[in-house]
């Protein structure tokens, strides 16, 4: 592979990151750096997590696994023999950058601190993931995923207010601490072109996802308000929100300025006979405020004028709702996007799949899994169309290591008596 | 840190982008020294402007918005309207001047405007092009607009979110504006100028938004394409732990003002909660300690993985009658003790206020504003231990860099500024 045929092709990453961290090692993959994944012999633990392959529990067929390490190669190694850091050490000479989520202080405690590596390659940056950052009194608390999207706030705003929140599907605090941990992974090696030395990028999951809460922070900076979870199974407000369907739901954002006004959708509501009394002269005055942008925003500073308009919203929404259940997200969708009445699907895995436009963005990608005997239909992640260094999954996720032969025969030498005495005390 | 140590320095960025994700993502740079001018003009502001929450008593002020100046600290701003007629005459000479060019429009106004790589690309061989269009700049719904509250729907995270009894509610905030969409384009955006450093070569990057949000579904695409299975919303819930959930903890006893559907109500600090993560054996152990091992504890039913997972509903009803006697702190410090992983379901004001681990990492950054005072904003979420990056200014009023902006980048002269000025094209603030 040349080197400018990706972004990252000369780049050499050494991947010892967990869930916390393995989204953003793909990224970096996926432009083409030569990501190196080390497990422990006996496997990676987040090959036991589903779902799996034809649901067959197996290390191999981890569907988790598939999903985050494309693009990888993949090693064992044993940080706990001495072996295994000699080796190790002889792997951070010839890298470019290396991922860890180990507690803080576990490197300095194995004799792998920064400051030893920064020693035998004053180029490498290291990238740490951990649940609270490298420093500060939470430092050493345990964590998940689920602690953090709590700690870092976007928990209290999802949900209905009389439920209790709940968090986002997925494990979105590790991937929001991917994604910046591989901006700051990207940031530092445009710093090294400049500077000609490495450095330590230290991500916390918890601060990874505050830049997601939105406008909460500034509530509260500037007017000393906690905004809260506003859901409704109704909006409250007319047409901005989640409303079911015949199907499922879609989610509704007519706003005056974002696509058409009112007069189109009742326009379209009407060609159906399902208009109601909406088209009456005295609805007029009400479709006039929902149609100023700026008298809907001095509307929402005062609750009691909101308040008074809350019956008409009602009325509107029940007549919106009636159409809605009559229809399909998709007739909906389909019927709404040429008129840019701004309604979409909330669209499951199967109609993702299914979409027309991923289809023609070129979203999906097959990847041959010849253990298996098929290739298996995969996510772009994220899929961006680069000019002369298109973003490409280039393989399946490694086997258990696949590449140790490749790495420890071929590129450091080892002979196959060293290997087969590494092999016997655990190390690889 | 001194400015001229920042990485970017010497990088310029002609930002057309507005709203939330594009925006987001070019203050990555701008807090890493790239010079980014925005272009707006007061008639035709980036419309984030006008949502809340301002400034006090200023709501009508397009510098007092708290959204949009979180999100464009560092950066300058050119008073351009680029509704008239005039305006490409700028634009287009700022282009030339530029390293990074950056747009979020719909493909209709972007052809309007032309905005168009290839015609740039042969003046300027070396520019780094960002098109960030909703749905991309091919394929059938190429042309159907979008904002950020409709790609969580739209991209499968509503779907998938949330308790399974209960339509997809979504997710609070419109979540992938914020790091996952910014964030994966600027990781090729600083990919591409370390390159451009190297080779002196530019690129045209295109990044659908809609693309992008449904990448980070973990397995659900594929085990829809691979195992036929549509997964459903789980709630708090993950198959290998219990107890995994959110409990509601004693509230405070104190009045607060609570920013909801119908706006700014007083209310009291009585919506409490903390998140409880039991993995391992052990965990379990520690945990039945700590809330003093009452009988249930040591029920069958309750001692394995296996039949705390078939008596969840149960098991979540228990630990929350031990929870809900003690605030969220207390269950964080005294889980935290024993090892257990827990926290507290913390809102703006506990973060901003209280947390001593985000004060101690100084994580956000107040700047003095010329509206809003001396505000609050996000600082940088990797910390870079040589090239730090530094938010070095508050968000821009409209037209605040005009003047230099014209003068010392596009070398016109007074009276030409004073022309366009008088004509509507520009617009100092």
């Amino acid at each position: 592979m040349g080197e400018q045929e990706t972004l990252l092709g000369d780049i050499r990453v050494l991947d010892l990151a967990d869930q916390k961290g393995v989204y953003c090692t793909k990224l970096l993959a996926d432009l083409g750096a030569d990501v190196i994944k080390i497990e422990m012999p006996s496997g990676d633990p987040m090959r036991r997590i589903g779902p799996f392959f034809h649901d067959e529990p197996d290390p191999e067929k981890s569907l988790y696994w598939f999903q985050f390490n494309t693009s990888k190669r993949g090693i064992t190694l044993n940080l706990d023999t001495a072996d295994g850091r000699e080796i190790f050490k002889s792997l951070v000479k010839t890298a470019d950058v290396m991922v860890e989520t180990f507690p803080p202080g576990y490197l300095d405690e194995i004799g792998l601190g920064y400051l030893v590596l920064k020693e035998l390659n004053p180029r490498l940056i290291l990238t740490s993931i951990t649940p609270f950052g490298q420093t500060g009194p939470y430092m050493d608390f345990e964590s998940s995923d689920l602690i953090a999207q709590a700690m870092g706030g976007l928990m209290y705003l999802a949900g209905f207010p009389e439920d209790p929140p709940h968090k986002l599907h997925g494990s979105q605090a590790y991937h929001s601490a991917s994604v910046q941990a591989a901006v700051g992974t990207t940031v530092a090696l445009y710093a090294r072109e400049l500077t000609g030395r490495g450095q330590q990028v230290d991500v916390s999951l918890q601060e990874s996802v505050l830049m997601s809460l939105e406008t909460a922070m500034q509530h509260y900076d500037l007017r000393k308000e906690i905004r809260t979870r506003v859901s409704r199974e109704i909006p409250i407000a007319a047409g901005i929100g989640l409303y079911p369907c015949k199907d499922g739901h879609i989610w509704s954002y007519i706003v005056a300025g974002a696509g058409a006004g009112w007069d189109v959708i009742l326009d379209w509501l009407d060609s159906e006979g399902m208009a109601g009394d909406l088209k009456d002269p005295e609805w007029a005055e009400v479709f006039e405020l929902l149609g100023n942008f700026r008298a809907l925003i001095a509307m929402a500073n005062d609750p009691p004028a909101l308040m008074a308009r809350l019956g008409q919203f009602a009325h509107i929404n029940e007549i919106v709702v009636a159409f809605l259940m009559k229809h399909t997200k998709r007739e909906i969708f389909e019927a709404a996007a040429p008129r840019r009445i701004m309604m979409v699907p909330a669209q499951s895995p199967k109609d993702l799949t299914e979409c027309p436009q991923l289809e023609a963005l070129g979203y999906f990608v097959d990847v041959e899994h010849p253990e298996l005997g098929t290739s298996l239909k995969y996510p772009g992640a994220p899929c961006y169309h680069i000019s002369d260094a298109p973003w490409r999954i280039s393989r399946r996720a490694p086997l258990i290591g696949e590449h140790n032969a490749d790495i420890y025969e071929k590129e450091l030498g080892l002979s196959m008596e060293q290997l087969a005495i590494l092999k016997q005390e655990g190390a690889i | 840190m001194e400015e001229r140590e920042l990485p970017l320095k010497g990088i310029r960025v002609c930002d057309f982008s507005w709203y939330a994700a594009s925006p987001v993502a070019t203050k990555y740079l701008a807090d890493f020294g790239a010079e980014v001018i925005k272009m707006e003009y007061s008639a035709h502001p980036d419309l984030i402007r006008l949502a809340m929450p301002s400034a006090l008593g200023k709501e009508n002020d397009l510098s007092a918005g708290g959204w949009f100046n979180n999100q464009n600290s560092s950066k300058l701003c050119l008073g351009l309207n680029l509704t008239h007629a005039r305006a490409k005459e700028i634009y287009h000479k700022l282009i030339l001047a530029s390293d990074v060019v950056w747009e979020n429009f719909s493909p209709g106004i972007k052809e309007r405007l032309g905005l168009n790589y290839e015609d740039y690309v042969k003046l300027k061989p070396d520019i780094i092009w960002i098109d960030q269009p909703m749905q991309g700049l091919v394929g059938p719904y190429k042309y159907t607009a979008g904002f950020g509250s409709l790609i969580t729907p739209f991209g499968g995270l509503s779907y998938l979110s949330g308790l399974p009894h209960r339509p997809p509610v979504g997710t609070g905030t419109n979540y992938t504006d914020y790091v996952i969409n910014p964030g994966h384009l600027a990781i090729a955006v600083f990919a591409a100028l370390r390159r451009r450093k190297q080779t002196g070569k530019g690129r045209h990057i295109v990044m659908a938004q809609y693309a992008s949000a449904v990448s980070i579904l973990e397995t659900a695409i594929l085990d829809y394409t691979v195992n036929n299975r549509i997964q459903p919303r789980m709630g708090n819930r993950i198959s290998y732990a219990a107890p995994h959930g959110c409990y509601r903890c004693k509230g405070e006893d104190r009045e607060c003002i609570r920013y909801s559907t119908i706006g700014a109500m007083p209310g009291r600090k009585d919506d409490r909660w903390c998140v409880i993560a039991v993995f391992s054996d052990e965990e379990w152990e520690a945990f039945c300690d700590v809330i003093g091992n009452p009988t249930w504890t040591k029920d069958p039913r309750f001692s394995t993985l296996l039949g705390r997972k078939e008596h969840e509903d149960e098991l979540d009803r228990l630990v929350e009658e031990w929870t809900i006697q003690r605030s969220p702190e207390e269950v964080m410090m005294l889980m935290q003790q024993a090892g257990v992983p827990a926290g507290v379901v913390q809102d703006a004001e506990d973060i901003l206020v209280h947390d001593p681990q985000v004060r101690a990492r100084g994580y956000y950054v107040y700047l003095d504003h010329s509206v809003t005072g001396h505000s609050a904003y996000d600082g940088i979420g990797y910390k870079l231990s040589e090239t730090p990056g530094k938010l070095t200014r508050a968000a821009p009023r409209i037209g605040e860099h005009t003047e230099y902006v014209c003068k010392e980048i596009l070398n016109m002269a007074e009276e030409e500024i004073n022309e366009y000025l008088v004509e509507g094209v520009l617009e100092v603030g």
